[in-house]
């Protein structure tokens, strides 16, 4: 039975190091933009190219600051937790039970709110930032792995983890090609 | 556990069948492809409600006011302008580019008006809720042209910016009277909240697409950038751009 944990556990902490690295990235990149833009009111975003792709006008919006302060730092701390416990998972530490429950709480938290800001970005704000889409993107399958890893009843669905994946980013491409599709035509 | 189950399999004889997951994840990812690829290559112009409903909507909202309509049927070009009534580089613009870009390309692009009074015209915000007025009783596109053709009367004494918001109101009554709307709603309507909303809305999304001066310009969602030292030039330049759009 040891042999069979081994290998979904190394995998979950690869996982955790390199999706939590990267979305630590891209919210650290999110928040020096937003610093950029603070101390000078006519900075243009590195990742601002257009009125489609533009970080400036989500990082404007409402749902940039959910709870009062800029959401990347939000990112900042969950990510840095993410990628800590993949290296002391890789380094050997064995999750408790609790200590499962809690980054299952965790992502789940992480994930419901990524799908509220990709629901602003695409139908309020009408526009797309990429450092948000990075984050989008490692998110679900942070959540997704660890919520496999974490519940039993989820068994029957690890057969085909990764299709489930798939289908999750089918769905959210196609929403985003739908919603700008004369920008994707144009682009063409 | 049964011993056989436990020997494993030779790896180069052994059958090495793709797992059902992997199967799934290839189908998934195929279909999709296959489906994206096919629309956006063969789908591409016929799809004309979701091309337009595809501009950021925050250029071009559900109830935005447009001077002309693109053909349903034909190649979207959108051009957008956020304009303050009062402001006199717009007025301007209207004598000679946009009057004129209006009736020559009436039914071939879509030309989208966004209000952005400025703070320095007093009478701005007056002027863009009287407009958005007309447009309740479907009458915006006489109302923006009442507005611009009699604006030395209202906007302007000499070189400074009229102030005098009652004065501007009895004349823009005036204008909804000339151009046949029932004027008592007119009343109502020019400060209902909804109208306030409304052209607050345009300013905010003028703010998070960077507009920071009137006339600004957005074409197919670029920013037009007016190059030249004329008016005449400025004009070349939009009529060019347009037409290259309309040739995409």
């Amino acid at each position: 039975m040891t042999t069979q944990n081994e290998a979904p556990a190394r995998g979950l902490a690869w996982l955790y190091v390199v999706a939590g690295a990267i979305g630590l990235l891209a919210a650290v990149a999110l928040t020096l933009e937003k610093i950029a833009t603070l101390s000078n009111p006519d900075y243009i975003p590195t990742c601002s190219f257009n009125p489609v792709l533009s970080c400036g006008s989500v990082m404007e919006s409402a749902q940039a600051s959910v709870f009062g302060f800029p959401n990347p730092l939000l990112g900042i701390g969950g990510f840095s937790v993410v990628v800590t416990t993949g290296i002391a998972m890789l380094a050997g530490f064995r999750p408790p039970r609790w200590y499962q429950l809690g980054m299952a709480a965790g992502t789940t938290l992480a994930v419901l709110f990524i799908h509220f800001l990709i629901v602003s970005s695409l139908y309020d704000i009408g526009a797309l930032c990429p450092y948000c889409m990075v984050v989008w993107a490692v998110t679900i399958p942070l959540f997704w792995y660890t919520a496999l890893a974490t519940w039993p009843a989820l068994a029957p669905l690890r057969r085909v983890h990764s299709a489930i994946l798939a289908l999750w980013f089918v769905v959210i491409i196609a929403l985003i090609v739908q919603r700008f599709w004369s920008y994707w035509t144009s682009v063409l | 556990m049964p011993a056989q189950s436990r020997r494993p399999p030779n790896p180069l004889t052994g059958p090495r069948r793709p797992s059902l997951n992997v199967v799934l994840t290839a189908v998934v990812v195929v279909l999709a492809a296959v489906i994206f690829g096919g629309i956006l290559i063969f789908g591409g112009d016929d799809e004309k409600p979701a091309d337009q409903a595809a501009v950021s909507k925050t250029l071009v909202p559900d109830d935005a006011n447009a001077l002309t309509q693109a053909p349903a049927d034909g190649r979207q070009v959108t051009l957008v302008e956020f304009l303050d009534y009062q402001c006199p580089a717009c007025a301007a613009f209207y004598q000679n580019v946009t009057s004129k870009i209006e009736k020559d390309y009436a039914d071939r692009i879509t030309f989208v008006t966004r209000n952005f009074p400025l703070d320095s015209h007093p009478l701005a915000q007056l002027a863009a809720r009287a407009a958005e007025a007309a447009a309740k009783q479907d009458k915006y596109v006489e109302m923006y042209t009442q507005l611009y053709q009699n604006w030395n009367d209202w906007a302007v004494q000499g070189d400074s910016v009229r102030s005098d918001v009652r004065a501007a109101t009895r004349q823009f009554e005036g204008y909804a009277k000339a151009i046949g709307l029932d004027i008592k709603q007119f009343r109502a309507d020019i400060d209902s909240a909804e109208v306030r909303k409304k052209v607050q809305r345009d300013m905010a999304d003028g703010e998070k697409l960077g507009v920071d001066s009137t006339p600004t310009f957005f074409l197919n969602g670029e920013r037009f950038e007016p190059e030249g030292d004329s008016f005449a030039d400025v004009e070349r330049q939009l009529r060019a751009e347009l037409d290259e759009a309309l040739d995409q």
